[in-house]
């Protein structure tokens, strides 16, 4: 039925969208079904085959890399190690969904905490595709201020991150069976991941090294460990994964309650980037394609723009669960909030120091 | 539970996964759900997850490098997850893609439209998506570059016609232009004091659906709208107008025939690799 006059703000606009409460309250309606179905898959497809990479990778590592080779590319002063750390993403590029499992088995191949976590944060920033993305998407918008301002800003906080973990102990930042894994008992790398036990010559640990050659069997062994490897990750991953698609898919589609608070903050110096940085928390967009939306949040500045995509990628609510097979869920908050406030207030400096002079 | 069944589940639930990306991917429907530059990478995804899964599933009973079946000792770091049981992890696994598979209808019902922006004046979006999207700016250059159909009317993309508001050299050569354009029939809730008006949109896909834009003009016929069913494929001729309303500079197309049509190869606008 045609309607009469024309729509003024939120009463119609909560009559046209059905209202969130009203949809939530009945979750599963057809049309919820549906559109709960599609934006659920989209980001499944997006996502899902970054994880693989990334759980394919991390279980080569786990069967190929051996221990301590990540320290030997590293500095060993903590200071530059941490600094090298942050910008390994460039050489080694993967999103932050991607990371997760990577830096899962390099932790447990002995590589310090401290780096661990910096290249975790910056990897999927400082790396080529996030570069060339956000510089696609900012054309007539300062691409280049933006994208070098992204990728400055993400490596500063990743190794600002780094630094002040290289001084906590390892039970405040892991998971209480990653960190069983590298007591000193069975050592701090334990080579390969697949033995536990304290026989080396029936794990073979010598063949590891690359003067020798491994027999052809165990060429083929050493594959299905590194598949195995893989299986395991991309399960643990995958299951967080599923829980903040579902969640981000619920927000998304306005089956879940509130979304139109955004835009009252929009002008707002200080509520500006704390706005899109929860959207982007909630939404748990790819590193690879979130200046895509960035760019098109033309109410807000360019600071919250730079806020949303800096902690986007390092903090979200899909990265939230994948984050809790590694690290410790006090250690998380802790983090989460201090990225917050830090990209916050550096967003804001920033774009009164950048665009402001201008 | 049996280390050796856990990953007989766990490959199966991987191959699952592999399966429903491989099947979008293979079957077309991709289209609905993600740009085309990230529609490779699901085949590649897919493909990835059929060798994880189908390596695992051949090699389930095999012993490790380690010269020796984990079989039995109880402590493997290869097998599955030890924060949850196995049959959870699977069932959460599988349940939503399950749940989600069957439900799709691979677009947005009406309310999530309005949401993604079906109602949203062209003014409160950035004409940065027009960035690639336009490039004629002489009459001349505009009837150049749009086919003509045998009644007179230019063809132009529903993408061209919103954006055009926003682009004060645009709105000025098309205001006034007999147009032809392609997309899906919804009803105008607007501002719709006759009752003669129609939204025509088409989605914008930036990467995936989750992030798409609803791209909607006005139709205006004067009089009764044609009956079509909801979300149909429409072919409007007409003028295009940019009117003022509610503060916003609003495409209106003026209506002189319209009709359904067949889908168009690409459904959704897709931001250009």
């Amino acid at each position: 039925m045609p309607e009469s006059g024309k729509m003024r703000h939120f009463g119609d606009w909560h009559r046209l969208t059905g209202g969130g409460g009203q949809r939530l309250l009945h979750p599963m309606s057809p049309d919820s079904k549906q559109d709960f179905a599609l934006a659920f898959l989209s980001i499944l497809f997006e996502g899902a085959p970054f994880i693989v990479l990334g759980t394919l990778i991390s279980g080569f590592i786990d069967a190929y890399l051996p221990a301590g080779l990540m320290d030997r590319f590293l500095p060993k002063n903590k200071f530059l190690a941490v600094l090298t750390a942050g910008l390994l993403g460039a050489i080694f590029p993967v999103c932050e969904c991607a990371v997760v499992p990577v830096i899962r088995r390099l932790v447990k191949k002995g590589l310090p905490m401290s780096c661990a976590l910096t290249y975790m944060l910056a990897a999927p920033i400082v790396n080529p595709v996030t570069a060339l993305s956000t510089w696609k998407a900012f054309q007539g918008q300062g691409a280049a201020t933006m994208t070098s301002s992204r990728l400055l800003l993400g490596f500063l906080m990743a190794a600002v991150v780094g630094l002040i973990v290289a001084k906590l102990p390892l039970r405040a930042v892991l998971r209480a069976n990653l960190v069983a894994s590298l007591e000193p008992d069975d050592g701090p790398t334990l080579e390969p991941d697949c033995c536990e036990h304290a026989e080396p010559a029936c794990c073979g640990h010598h063949h590891h090294d690359p003067i020798h050659p491994a027999p052809e069997s165990q060429k083929v062994s050493r594959l299905v460990v590194a598949f195995r490897a893989a299986l395991k990750d991309f399960t643990d991953v995958a299951v967080y994964f599923v829980i903040g698609v579902s969640i981000t898919a619920l927000f998304n589609t306005g089956i879940a309650p509130g979304a139109q608070w955004l835009d009252h903050l929009a002008s707002n110096p200080a509520g500006a980037p704390a706005a899109l940085m929860g959207l982007a928390f909630i939404l748990s967009l790819c590193s690879t394609s979130d200046a895509f939306i960035a760019a098109t949040l033309d109410r807000f500045s360019w600071g919250a723009k730079l806020a949303f995509l800096t902690f986007g990628p390092m903090m979200d609510l899909k990265l939230i669960f994948l984050y809790q097979t590694v690290m410790r869920k006090k250690f998380i908050v802790a983090l989460c909030i201090g990225l917050f406030l830090a990209i916050g207030g550096i967003s804001i400096f920033w774009q009164h120091l950048i665009v402001e002079a201008k | 539970m049996n280390p050796r069944i856990s990953r007989l589940l766990f490959s199966c639930a991987v191959l699952g996964w592999g399966g429903v990306l491989l099947y979008f991917y293979g079957s077309g429907r991709i289209e609905h759900y993600l740009a085309p530059d990230f529609r490779v990478f699901t085949l590649a995804g897919g493909l990835g997850l059929a060798l994880l899964g189908g390596f695992n599933l051949l090699t389930a009973g095999q012993s490790s490098a380690c010269g020796h079946s984990h079989d039995g000792d109880g402590h493997s770091p290869h097998e599955p997850t030890e924060d949850m049981h196995p049959i959870t992890v699977v069932l959460m696994m599988l349940i939503p893609i399950a749940f989600a598979v069957a439900w799709t209808k691979d677009e947005y019902s009406s309310a999530a439209l309005a949401r993604k922006g079906l109602y949203d004046a062209p003014s409160g979006l950035n004409a940065s998506f027009l960035g690639a999207n336009l490039t004629a700016l002489t009459l001349g250059e505009i009837e150049a570059t749009h086919p003509k159909t045998q009644d007179g009317f230019l063809e132009f993309s529903l993408m061209e016609l919103f954006f055009s508001s926003r682009d004060p050299e645009m709105k000025t050569l098309l205001d006034g232009l007999k147009v032809e354009t392609v997309g899906r029939w919804a009803d105008e809730k607007v501002y719709n004091p006759k009752g003669s008006r129609k939204r025509l949109y088409r989605m914008f896909i930036n990467c995936c659906a989750a992030d798409s834009k609803a791209i909607p003009i006005v139709v205006e016929f004067g009089k009764t709208p044609p009956e079509l069913p909801e979300n149909c494929w429409v072919k409007v001729a007409g003028t295009i107008r940019f009117l003022v309303e509610d503060g916003s500079i609003q495409p209106v197309l003026a209506a002189e025939r319209a009709a359904a049509t067949e889908s168009p190869d690409e459904e959704n606008l897709m931001r250009k690799p």
